[in-house]
Order: C-alpha cells, then structure tokens, then sequence
C-alpha cells in the first residue's frame, strides 16, 4: 500500500512536470493530487497520520506560495516542491540508511533548481552559485560522515566513529544554516526571489534532522556520549549569532536569515540530549515542532515579503509563535526541547537557550511590523491564515506530538 | 458567653462611630461635642463585662472556630493573669475616658480621638484575653496603630505645649525637642522594628509545633528540639515585639516622644496598658512556658539571664533619666520604662526562683498600672491648669488642687516602695527574688535592683515638691474641673485595694508571701533606705551644683542621637547606595548592554561581505579545525 502510492505519487508528479510544458496549471493539479495520494495512504498508519498531514499543509502551502508569481520554471517548480514533500513524509517511514541518505539527496538537490527562479526574468545566478556550493559540500560532508559513521560502528572503530561523526554535524550544519557555517544564509535570503526561499527556508529544513537523528540512532557507540558536547558547541554559537545578528538587520529578509540561524541552533541543541534514553523522544518532539514552526512561518513570512507585507494580526500571531508565546505552537517546541535539555542534566544549554529567545523579541516583532498591513484577500493572505491557524492547534497541550515523534525516529 | 465575649472588643468600636463619622460631617459643632458620652459608654460595657469575667467566669479558655483545619481558631484564655490584667485595662480605660471628656472638651479632632481611644482599649482587650498568638497579633497591631494615631493626635504640631524638650533647643547635630508628628512617627517606627521578628517567630511556632495557643504549646519540648541557638533566637525575635513596644533598652526613646499625645492617651497607653502589653506577654508567656522546670534545656537560662539583665539595666537607665528631668510628664514616662524594666526583671527570675517571681512582676505590673496612671492625669490636670509643661508650683496650689495633691502623695507613696503601702511588699519580694538568686547569677540583678529603687523614691518625690512645694514661679488657671479629680481619686483607690488583698492574705495565689517578705528585716533597711531617700528629695528636690549631670540625664543621656541621627544617617546611606545602584541598572539597560550587543551584532554581520572566496574559507577552515581537533582526542 505505502509503496504502491509512494510510486503512484511520483509517476503523477512525473507526468504532470511534463505537461506542465504545455500548461502550467496541470502540474498544480497534479503537485496536489500527488499530495493527497500520499496523505491518503497514510490512513492505514493512523499513528503518523498528524506528522503526515502537518507536512502535507507545509507542501501545499508552500506549492501555492510558488503559484503567487509566475516564473520562468512555472509548472516544474510545483512538481519539485510536491517531490520535497513527498520525500519529508516518506522519511519518516524508514529505518534504511541507505534510504534515509537518498531521501537527504532527495529533499536538497531540487532546491539547487528552484533558487535560481526570479519573477522578471533575469535568474538569480550569483546567489544561486553561492547557494549550490555551500550545499554540495554540505552534502559531501553529510554523506561521508553517515559512511564513516556505519562503517566504524560496525568495526568498533572509536576513532573513526568520531570523524564521522563530525563530519555529519559539520554538513548537517552547512546544510540547514547553523553557525559558523551560516555565511550563505543572509545572503541568499536577502538576495534570492522569496518564493523560492518560502521553499528553502521552510520544508527542506526537516529532512536533514529527521536523517541525521536516524543515522546517529542506527549506528550509535558509546562513544556518542563522549561527543554530544560538539553539538552543544554549536548550538550555542549558532543561537547567538543568529539572534544577535538578527538584532542590527533592517532588511526582513535578512531579520528572518539570522532567525533561521538561531533555530537551527535550538534544533541541533536537541541532537545534544541524543544519550539520553529518557528525554530523547521528548528532545526530537521538540526539534520537530520547532522545524514545523519554522516551516509555517518561514514560509508566510517569505511569501509576504513577495507581495510587500500581509494581513496585521497573522503576522502578529506567526511572530509571536516564533517568540514562543503560550500557547501557540512555538511554545510548546521551546517548551519541550527545553525540559528535555534540563531533564538530560544540560541545564546551562538550557539557560542560555532561555537566554536567547528573549533576545529574539525585538527582531520577530520587527519582522511583523515590517509586514503588517491591512488585510486584503489574497493568496498569500490565506497561506498566512492557514499557517497561523497551525500555531493555534496547541491550544489544548500537545502530549500526543510527543507519539507521533517516537513513531517518526522509530520508524513504523 | 458567647455574645457577651464579642461585645467586649467590639462594644468600644462601635459605640466609637458616631463621633468618628459625625466629626467628619460637622467638625465641632454642639451635637458633635456631645457623643463622647457614647464612646465612654462603650467602654463602660466593656468595663462591665470585664468584672463579670473577673468574678464570675471559671478559669479555662473558650474557643470560637476560626480556622479550624489549621487548629487556629479564635482562643480565649480567662485565668488568673488574664482575669486580672482584663478587669484592670477596662477600669482604667472607662476612668481615663470620663476624665477625657472633660480634658478633651475644646479639642478640634474629636472623631480621631474617641475612635482610635476606643479601638485602642479593644485592641488591648484583645492582647489580654487571647490565647491564640495570631490573634494577639490583631491586638498588638492595634495596639501600634492606636498609639501612633494617638500620639500624633495634634498633628498640626501648633502648640507649643503638646512638644518634649525645650523648643528651639539643639545639641550638637540634634534638636532636642520633639513635635507631636514625629513624635507619633518615631512610636510607630520604633515598634515596627520589633513587630517584624515577632511575626517571623510566630510563624516559626506555628511550622514548629502547628499549635499557635500559648496555653497548648509544649515548650520545654519545643527548645530541646531548636537546640541552645535556636531557642534563644526564636525567643529573642518573639521578644522584640514586647521589648520594642515596652520601651526597653535601646527602644526607649520613642516612648519619651509620645508624650507629645494628649495626657489621657500618655496615662492610659504610655503608662497602665499598652506599653505593659509587652510586659504582659512576657509574663504570659513565662507562666506557660514553666522556665523553672526547664533548667535542662540548654538555652532557655541564657535567654532568662539575657532578659533579666536588659530589664533592670532599662530600669536603671530610666531611674537615671527621671532624676534628671523636670518635664512633668516626660519624667513619668522615663519613671514608667524603669518600671517596666523591674517587671521584665523580676519575670525573668523566675526562672531561678520560680512560680512566685512571675507574680510579683505582674502585682508590680498592677500596682504601678494605678499609680502611674494616677500620676500621669494630676500631670496632665496641672499642665492644663498652669499652661507649662515644665514642674512648676507650690503649697498654694497644692490648697487650690487638694485632690491632685493628695492623689500624688498616695500615688508616689504607694508606688516608691515606702512602707506601709502597696509597692513596698511587692517590692520586698522583689529584693526576696534578686537576693534568692545572688548564688546562682550573682549580685549584679540585687545591687541593679536597689539602686533603681533608691532613685526610683527620689524621682517620685522630687515630682511631688517641684509640682506642689518647692516649684519655680507659674499661673494658674483653673476651669473648675470636676471629673478629672473624679477619674484620678477612682484610680488611685485601686492602691488600697490591692494593699488588702495583700495585708489579708486573701489573693489564692499569692496568699501570704507578700506579706512574710515584707516583714523580714532586710526587706525593713530597704524600705528605710527607700523612705529616706524618698525625704531627702522632697526637701531637696533640686541640687543646683549637679546640674551638668541633671542635664545629661535629663537628655536621655543623648540615646536620642540612635533615632535621630545615627539610624537615619544608615538610612540615607542605604538610599544613597540605592540611588547609585539604579543608575548604574538605568545605565547598563540603555547604554551598555544595547551599545554592547550593538558592537557583537555589527561584528557578526561584518562576515557578510559578499564574496565566495571568503565565505568558503571561513566555512571549511571550521570545517579542518573541527575535525583535526576531534582527531586530536579533543573531543
């Protein structure tokens, strides 16, 4: 069944990208048949069903964020986004390395398409250059740690055990933003066409932390304990550049590449708690959370920016989350990833963690006055309003997130 | 029982009402002037009530619940000392509120007067018959607030004859004369110091044993589990509330102070009730505590020989203080913390002595309660008579104002400790108890003790000459006053009574002690000592040549420097540094902490300089240093 329709899935996308040539609006309705599909097969595991259906609204948002604007791949891009999509669902389902590495290459390489797109015409070449490099090496570096790291573990070998395992970090790192290997990411945000970062920014962030938290499970040593303190290394690092950074940006744009700096640095904190049996499955809940966060809000604010501000009070509301205000979404995530970070004994990560996220106010208030105008309806209005109706769902606790995390890293 | 226990404490507060609310409406006026007579009509229910509970109540205490699940309820306690200690706050509350009508007659603050009078004589009510410490703290509060509205009654501070000391006068940095504003703030100041201790020992009671009555409490129980430390700090904190309220050492000054209130609030509150509250307690708590059977507890001797020698260094001191100074009613005041000294004294023996000392302090407690309170109306009939604050008078005065002199000789003679009256058998156990416990603390408490006395007689009689025999020149101007002379001849009566309960033997408790001590020879050279002295200052009651020394004295040997300048001098230095230190958090949130995350938020972004080249060298020299030092055996 989740085969069968994994494929049916692609052959749709396929066909679709294809006739899009033609006409662009039937690789929209194909991007969203191929997404239903996939949400449908995930009826008959009822335990991932939310996980599904939180990173299906992600997909759909995020296809129709690329639909605000015609561009010079209309038709394609959506193809790609769904296949993003598909493949962040997918991801959850496996426990094969092998898979997991494909399905890493997978979420990443179509963004390599999508960054050069502009909206009148002339493509972003420069950018995209800087982009694709920092990438490829982040994705060499990832899938040469995942080798070492299985090949050591196999052998016992702690040495190697330990270079793989820095490697993995330093290109999972690279790949999703976190400092000291950030330089790409004000940059990119702040010159690339923000419909294609609403991608960049927001969907493919997931799928290296769910590889790289797989990985790190299915090949772990004793060791591992011994190396949690790098992770924490960056996290830290990565939180206050970001958020300091963020403190000084005019340009929003910029304001919301620092914030992606400093939220891949709460999420990798997460990665630190990994040897702690206890709070592991609490610590990726809330890594997962905050990554759903950041793709809800990363990818309204982007579109936002495209069309020069949206509706006051939903961007308020996506800002707030961010901020971490009960009992929006971003609460809880914060909320969880810092109980597990006290509960694994890390209490001074968790401290500057706390730290941070208040010196993250002004920014994320900046950023929503900078977008805020009157509402008008509007496309971009309703991504925003689906994506602030997500943050409202935690109104009642969400302890049920935390199952639906076990069964994510678990594998079904 | 029930309802008569309420209407106690709150006949005196309502009946206060009217004239409190009526004052406000039409300050003054004819009708207005007339509701005092209800105030004093509640304090006459409570009076009333008061001799029921005295006479007739069986001894035991009488619960109303109040919060049951946390076993503290509303505790009556009706025994010997609360019986007696009742009867006697109410008397003289009811003869100080007869006298008031009429010294109070032309005042412009009626409402304030009568309301905080009455609240005051509830509140003390609610001290004397409580057996629950949180209730008492009720009282002890309105007791404090009372004393403050009271003290401060001339708030306008105009009159010059409602000030202490000699306007204009200075020593030094400080002026040594006191209006009625500060003087009221200094009271109320001064027993804060101690009330805040006492809350914190009261809750420490309640977490220690869950048993807030001080009738219930196991005690002895109690120190052995805080161990010698523990017990004399506890202790300590809860007797800062009486040590502060009853002006010992180095609380006394504000009680000097609240001789700025009208003479009514000085008789009934600075002398017979209020500040004996903390005496009270003191003797309230020794008569449950059994001190004398607890000599195995470690810690519970220290604080009974902490006690005694603050107490009768205080007498000492205030003895002292009264030689020296010619302010009528000043003088009383100090005569009153040296009072109040011999009972903290003679309490605090009991733990060498004794059941017996417990009782002696409260029969001096008594004893003086009417004397004093006696003392302090003549004071203030002859300061509204002669306009001077000063002693001032002489025998034909004494033949104008025959009740106020006759009512002085008695008082200071029964109070002096000259026999054959009431102070000098009570007194004579005292010299029993100091003399009893010279084996066991030494002769220091004796020797105290009968210096105090001798000075004690002097004082008292020099008060008796300089007013109506040997005083300075004056001007009298008498109204025909008809209930002050009422109210002092009642109170003063109460001396004989109490002198034939002792000469009859008939007290159950004390029975026949007194009476034996009295007539035992030593008791007789200290009596004659006490006479003669007594003598000698009524024929002399000024001696020119030692006035340098009567001045010191008579300026509280400068302790009022604590109060007005050395506290307040740590209280501004406290501000400064408060001062000093808001700056410096004004500066660091909206200079340094913005101007330094400014330079780190520039420094970041100086990285995003737009090349390729730069951006991939900082990126992989992280990327080699990371893994050479995890190669390293870093990580």
């Amino acid at each position: 069944m989740l085969e069968f329709s994994a494929v049916l899935a692609l052959v749709v996308l396929t066909v679709g990208a294809a006739c899009s040539l033609k006409d662009a609006r039937i690789s929209l309705a194909t991007s969203l048949l191929a997404l239903a599909i996939v949400l449908a097969a995930a009826v008959s595991t009822p335990q991932l069903f939310m996980y599904v259906l939180l990173v299906i609204a992600i997909g759909v948002l995020t296809v129709f964020s690329m639909n605000v604007k015609e561009n010079q791949m209309s038709g394609v891009d959506y193809a790609l986004v769904a296949l993003i999509t598909v493949i962040t669902v997918y991801v959850a389902y496996t426990s094969d390395i092998a898979f997991v590495l494909a399905a890493f290459v997978i979420a990443s390489v179509p963004t390599y398409a999508l960054i050069f797109v502009s909206t009148d015409g002339k493509p972003h070449v420069d950018v995209a250059i800087k982009y694709i490099a920092f990438m490829v090496l982040a994705t060499v570096l990832f899938i040469i740690g995942t080798l070492l790291l299985v090949y050591s573990s196999s052998v016992k070998d702690t040495v190697l055990y330990t270079l793989g395992f820095v490697m993995l970090i330093l290109g999972l790192g690279m790949e999703v933003g976190c400092a000291p290997m950030h330089e790409w990411v004000p940059d990119v945000f702040s010159a690339a066409d923000p419909l294609p970062l609403s991608v960049i920014a927001s969907i493919t962030k997931i799928v290296p932390f769910i590889a790289a938290y797989k990985i790190l499970l299915l090949t772990s040593l004793p060791q591992l304990n011994n190396l949690t303190l790098f992770v924490a290394f960056i996290a830290v690092i990565s939180m206050f550049t970001g958020n300091i950074g963020a403190l000084t940006a005019k340009e929003t744009g910029r304001i919301l590449a620092y914030s992606t700096v400093a939220n891949m640095g709460y999420i990798i904190a997460t990665l630190a708690v990994i040897t702690s049996k206890n709070y592991l499955y609490l610590a990726f809940a809330g890594a997962l959370l905050q990554l759903i966060v950041n793709a809800f809000g990363k990818a309204s604010f982007f579109a936002s920016i495209k069309t020069d501000g949206c509706s006051r009070p939903l961007m308020y509301v996506l800002a707030l989350s961010f901020i971490g205000l009960p009992p929006l979404m971003g609460f809880w995530s914060k909320f969880f990833i810092l109980t597990s970070l006290v509960g694994a004994g890390l209490v001074w990560l968790a401290f500057l963690l706390i730290v941070n996220s208040a010196i993250s106010i002004p920014y994320y208030l900046r950023i929503a006055r900078n977008l805020a105008k009157d509402t008008v309806p509007g496309k971009v209005t309703a991504i925003a309003l689906v994506a602030s109706a997500a943050m409202l769902i935690t109104v009642l606790p969400p302890n049920w997130f935390i199952n639906v995390a076990k069964l994510v890293i678990g594998g079904v | 029982m029930n309802w008569e226990i309420v209407l106690l404490f709150v006949a005196p507060v309502i009946c206060s009402l009217p004239i409190a609310f009526y004052w406000v409406k039409e300050p003054g006026s004819d009708r207005a002037r007339k509701l005092p007579m209800l105030s004093v009509f509640g304090l006459f229910i409570s009076f009333v009530i008061a001799i029921h509970i005295l006479l007739m109540y069986p001894n035991g205490t009488y619960t109303i619940p109040w919060l049951p699940e946390y076993n503290i309820n509303f505790v009556f306690i009706f025994d010997y000392l609360s019986k007696y200690m009742g009867a006697l706050t109410a008397f003289i509350a009811f003869m100080i509120g007869l006298y008031g009508l009429e010294y109070m007659k032309h005042d412009y603050r009626l409402g304030w007067y009568w309301f905080f009078f009455n609240m005051f004589t509830a509140s003390m009510l609610l001290v004397v018959y409580s057996d629950n410490l949180l209730m008492l703290l009720i009282g002890w509060e309105g007791l404090g607030l009372a004393s403050w509205g009271l003290i401060g009654h001339w708030f306008r501070d105009d009159d010059h004859l409602s000030y202490v000391g000699i306007v204009g006068r200075k020593v030094g940095p400080l002026k040594m004369y006191w209006p009625p504003s500060y003087g009221g703030w200094r009271a109320i100041s001064t027993i804060r110091v101690g009330d805040m201790p006492m809350f914190f020992a009261v809750a420490a009671i309640y977490a220690l044993t869950g048993n807030l009555n001080i009738s219930q409490i196991h005690w002895g129980a109690l120190f052995t589990k805080i161990g010698l430390a523990g017990t004399v700090f506890l202790m300590l904190c809860l007797l800062m509330g009486p040590f502060t309220k009853s002006a010992q050492l180095p609380f006394s000054e504000w009680l000097m102070t609240a001789m700025t209130g009208p003479t009514t609030v000085s008789a009934l509150l600075h002398s017979a009730t209020m500040v004996a509250a903390g005496t009270y307690l003191f003797i309230r708590l020794s008569w449950y505590i059994h001190p004398w059977t607890l000599h195995a507890v470690p810690g519970v001797g220290v604080l009974y020989y902490i006690v005694l020698l603050l107490g009768l260094f205080s007498a000492l001191y205030g003895a002292s203080v009264a030689i020296g100074c010619l302010e009528r009613k000043v003088l009383l005041a100090a005569s009153t913390m040296s009072s109040l000294g011999l009972m903290f004294g003679c309490a605090a023996a009991s733990y060498w002595y004794g059941k017996l000392a417990v009782l002696i302090a409260f029969w001096y407690l008594m004893t003086h309660a009417f004397a004093k309170a006696t003392l302090f109306l003549v004071a203030g009939h002859l300061i509204h008579a002669t306009h001077d604050r000063f002693c001032c008078g002489d025998l034909n005065l004494a033949r104008k104002m025959k009740t106020a002199f006759i009512a002085t000789i008695i008082a200071t003679i029964a109070l002096g400790g000259l026999p054959p009256l009431t102070a000098y058998w009570v007194k004579a156990g005292m010299d029993t108890v100091m003399h009893h416990i010279v084996e066991m603390v030494g002769s220091l408490p004796l020797d105290l003790l009968l210096i105090t006395s001798l000075l004690y007689s002097a004082f008292l009689a020099k008060f008796l000459s300089l007013n109506f025999w040997k005083g300075d020149k004056y001007r009298l101007h008498l109204h025909g006053e008809k209930l002050m002379p009422l109210a002092y001849a009642c109170v003063v009566s109460m001396v004989f009574l109490l002198l034939y309960r002792i000469l009859t033997g008939t007290d159950p408790l004390v029975e026949t002690h007194l009476l034996e001590y009295g007539l035992d020879k030593d008791s007789l050279i200290v009596g004659l000592g006490v006479t003669g002295t007594y003598l000698f200052a009524l024929v002399v009651p000024r001696i020119r040549a030692l006035s340098p020394i009567g001045t010191f004295l008579g300026d509280r040997m400068y302790l009022p420097a604590l109060n007005d300048f050395i506290v307040p001098s740590i209280g501004w230095a406290i501000s400064k540094l408060i001062e000093y230190t808001h700056r410096a958090i004004d500066w660091f949130c909206h200079f340094g902490l913005p101007d330094f995350m400014l330079g780190i938020s520039r420094r970041i972004r100086a990285i995003q300089v737009g090349y390729m080249r730069v951006y991939m060298k900082i990126a992989l020299a992280f990327v080699m240093a990371a893994i050479v030092v995890s190669m390293l055996g870093w990580l």
